[in-house]
């Protein structure tokens, strides 16, 4: 039964039809990444020849597989195939993968193999702010555990074996949040929500269902012409039920006396309790805080990232994003920055799977995990 | 059944005194909570402590509410539970020895053990009595603590103010303050301007002033309004908090936010005095009911016939500060930034009851 499911994954049907499979085991998942692995000793040889036997197939069908493993490709395929992953979990799901087929036989190697693989993937994508605290996370994990097990093999082993749980973790702790964050939303509320957001949409979603009354204004968010996040956030917020009035950044200014309460997700929360976020954050941020209405950050602990931006555009710049001074007319607009940094005096309180958190304790969190 | 009776008959009572009033102010409320959990722990059943536990919950629950603006009540229902699972998790020490002591809670997402919810399962052969006594033991040192509040601020009087200073305190109804204050005069010479805090603390401003007074402290009592006329020559604020939120905000007498606010503007540092015991993990989700609205008649007498029922009247309790007015905490455990507040309430609190379904 399972070398012809494996027919059917890997050879005939598409790639988007066979992860639509929605029943799989939890080994089952292993084999759904055939082109990462090299040989599963569970196998037996006579599966074992199948799977050879395929590999030559899909040499054909799959080029990926016939190329040595490569960490980015990887990370942007769980990006790709799981529209309900973070970009910091999608990271480190392509670290455990990359330890079960590169399987490391000493610490070293181990390190190396790491630190390798951060640097590749923080220098190869272009926003690579929330993944680096997806790496550092699991970095540090990893340094800080292996003496925690009899030998570092089986923290490896615990690490590729529990992949499936951490993805399953990741997404309870965005229905923590929901819960802690219910009592953030009040009846007769009107809030603000910034762009597009998966866990302000669970918590706004959430506070739904608890029959809470309250209306949102979500902003445009645009940024370029194509990418418009947060037509896609009214949109997911009416077909919930929930009244929305969709406005343009630039709007924000003018609706603000009406709103009562500001929520945003957040790409990275730096060490200071600032966050890194659509662009478009600061500046609302700035607006809330002149006119004493909270803002709230809905954000999971697993994007806390050790960086220390001083300034809103003290963030890596995209290589081709240098803010542009040009005399050409046919220029449209510089469009390459899809970040900003708001500092955390205007942020009100972090709603977190922690609960809530001031900012000074997301400096804590990340004190404690480089240097308790 | 009967000893489940026996204990809900000093719940209910207690109860009804919160409702009533007749039970009030955080020292009183926590002193008295913690007397009645004694009672409860002494004369309570229970085969496991996840049992116990859930019997403690209960009564907590219960008296958040009766009366949901006395903090002090839940904080110390809190407290005890914290007592109770500390003395649980070291008994299973032994079992959780192979669990890794993640040092932060961010690589929860990266541990393969389960934080066990409820350890106290296993925990069922170990004898009641002995449980019993330890928590007893724990709520005594407790009340101890409370007792001992005032001392352990009282120390920090010599470093906090200075000779020739004018201090203003707004809430003249805290204990706290005026034994500070008290304290300090046996070290230094100052000066203390009061609010009148009209219309609710009107007589504990008096008593207050007369209090002083008799320690040769300089004492002028001044309207509230003019309170920002003052500020200029004020050296220092001295506020007690009735209740000390996660987020650094507090809650107080009527009309001190307003003093805070001139305060910032004259950048006059404020501290905060309050009891461990005062300290709330909850956060303040909606402020509009953390403030009490009391009665109207001590503001407009009933007896103004003229008036009454042709102006609306109201008379508002408490305020509630915001954590950026404070400049720093002092408490019978140091002086703390309004920042630093969240910590002490991870320190005291288990996060089980802090975001559980019941609080």
């Amino acid at each position: 039964m399972i070398p012809m499911f494996r027919t059917l994954s890997r050879g005939v049907l598409s790639n988007s039809a066979w992860w639509s499979v929605e029943f799989l085991a939890n080994d089952e998942w292993n084999r759904r990444r055939p082109w990462l692995k090299k040989t599963d000793p569970s196998l037996t040889p006579r599966e074992i020849m199948t799977e050879k036997i395929f590999e030559k197939n899909n040499s054909i069908l799959f080029p990926m597989t016939t190329t040595p493993f490569d960490i980015k490709k990887t990370y942007l395929r769980f990006l790709e195939e799981d529209p309900e992953i973070t970009m910091p979990v999608a990271a480190i799901e392509s670290l455990v993968t990359m330890l079960r087929i590169k399987q490391p036989s000493t610490s070293s190697e181990l390190i190396n193999l790491l630190s390798d693989a951060t640097t590749h993937l923080k220098t190869s994508i272009p926003n690579a702010i929330s993944l680096s605290a997806g790496c550092d996370l699991f970095t540090r994990f990893v340094l800080r555990n292996t003496h925690l097990y009899s030998d570092w093999e089986s923290c490896r082993t615990h690490l590729v074996e529990n992949g499936q749980l951490f993805l399953q973790r990741a997404k309870e702790s965005r229905e923590m949040i929901a819960q802690v964050g219910l009592k953030f939303i009040r009846d007769d509320d009107t809030v603000l929500v910034h762009s597009y957001s998966r866990v302000v949409l669970h918590l706004l979603v959430h506070a739904k269902k608890k029959f809470v009354r309250f209306r949102v204004f979500v902003t445009e968010s645009k940024v370029e012409n194509d990418a418009n996040e947060g037509i896609k956030m009214a949109n997911a917020l009416r077909e919930e039920g929930i009244p929305v009035c969709l406005i343009n950044d630039s709007q924000v200014g003018y609706v603000l006396n009406k709103v009562d309460k500001v929520f945003m997700g957040a790409e990275g929360v730096s060490e200071s309790g600032g966050i890194i976020n659509r662009m478009g954050s600061y500046q609302i941020g700035v607006l809330a805080k002149n006119a004493q209405k909270p803002l709230y950050v809905v954000s999971e602990s697993h994007k806390f990232v050790r960086m220390f931006p001083l300034a809103p555009d003290d963030l890596p710049v995209p290589p081709e994003g240098a803010l542009n001074f040009s005399l050409d007319t046919t220029k449209g607009f510089n469009a390459y920055h899809h970040v900003d940094f708001t500092p955390h005096q205007y942020i009100t309180a972090l709603i977190s799977d922690l609960g809530v958190l001031t900012p000074s304790a997301v400096s804590e969190e990340l004190i404690k995990m480089w240097y308790g | 059944m009967s000893s489940a009776q026996k204990y809900e008959v000093f719940v209910d009572s207690f109860i009804s005194k919160l409702k009533r009033r007749q039970v009030t102010g955080s020292y009183n409320v926590a002193t008295a909570t913690c007397r009645l959990l004694m009672r409860v722990i002494s004369s309570g059943r229970w085969s496991s402590t996840a049992e116990f536990i859930e019997l403690i919950r209960g009564v907590g629950t219960k008296l958040i509410e009766a009366q949901p603006r006395e903090f002090a009540a839940g904080n110390i229902v809190r407290r005890v539970l914290a007592i109770i699972r500390d003395e649980v998790s070291e008994t299973t020490a032994t079992d959780m020895a192979n669990n890794a002591p993640y040092n932060t809670s961010m690589f929860q997402l990266l541990s393969t053990t389960q934080t066990n919810k409820n350890p106290s399962n296993q925990l069922t052969k170990q004898p009641n009595q002995d449980l019993r006594s330890v928590v007893i033991q724990g709520i005594r040192e407790l009340i101890d603590e409370i007792a001992s509040v005032h001392e352990n601020i009282e120390l920090m009087t010599v470093d906090l103010i200075h000779e020739n200073e004018v201090l203003l305190t707004p809430t003249p109804g805290s204990q706290t303050v005026l034994n500070f204050l008290l304290k300090a005069s046996l070290k230094r010479k100052f000066t203390v301007l009061i609010t009148e805090s009209y219309p609710n603390d009107i007589q504990e401003c008096h008593k207050f002033a007369e209090k002083l007074a008799k320690m040769n402290i300089e004492t002028v009592i001044i309207p509230d309004s003019s309170v920002f006329a003052v500020m200029s020559r004020v050296g220092k604020v001295l506020i007690g908090a009735r209740s000390v939120f996660a987020n650094g905000g507090c809650v107080t007498a009527a009309g001190v936010a307003t003093v805070c606010e001139c305060a910032k503007e004259h950048r006059t540092p404020v501290f905060a005095v309050a009891g461990l015991y005062k300290f709330s993990p909850t956060y303040p989700f909606d402020r509009d009911s953390l403030i009490e609205v009391g009665n109207s008649g001590r503001v407009l007498p009933y007896e103004d016939s003229d008036l009454v029922g042709k102006c609306e009247v109201t008379n508002p309790l408490f305020d509630y500060v915001v954590p950026e007015h404070i400049d720093i905490y002092i408490t019978n455990i140091g002086g703390f930034s309004p920042n630093f507040i969240y910590r002490i309430v991870l320190d005291n609190y288990k996060a089980e009851d802090t975001f559980g379904h019941l609080f």
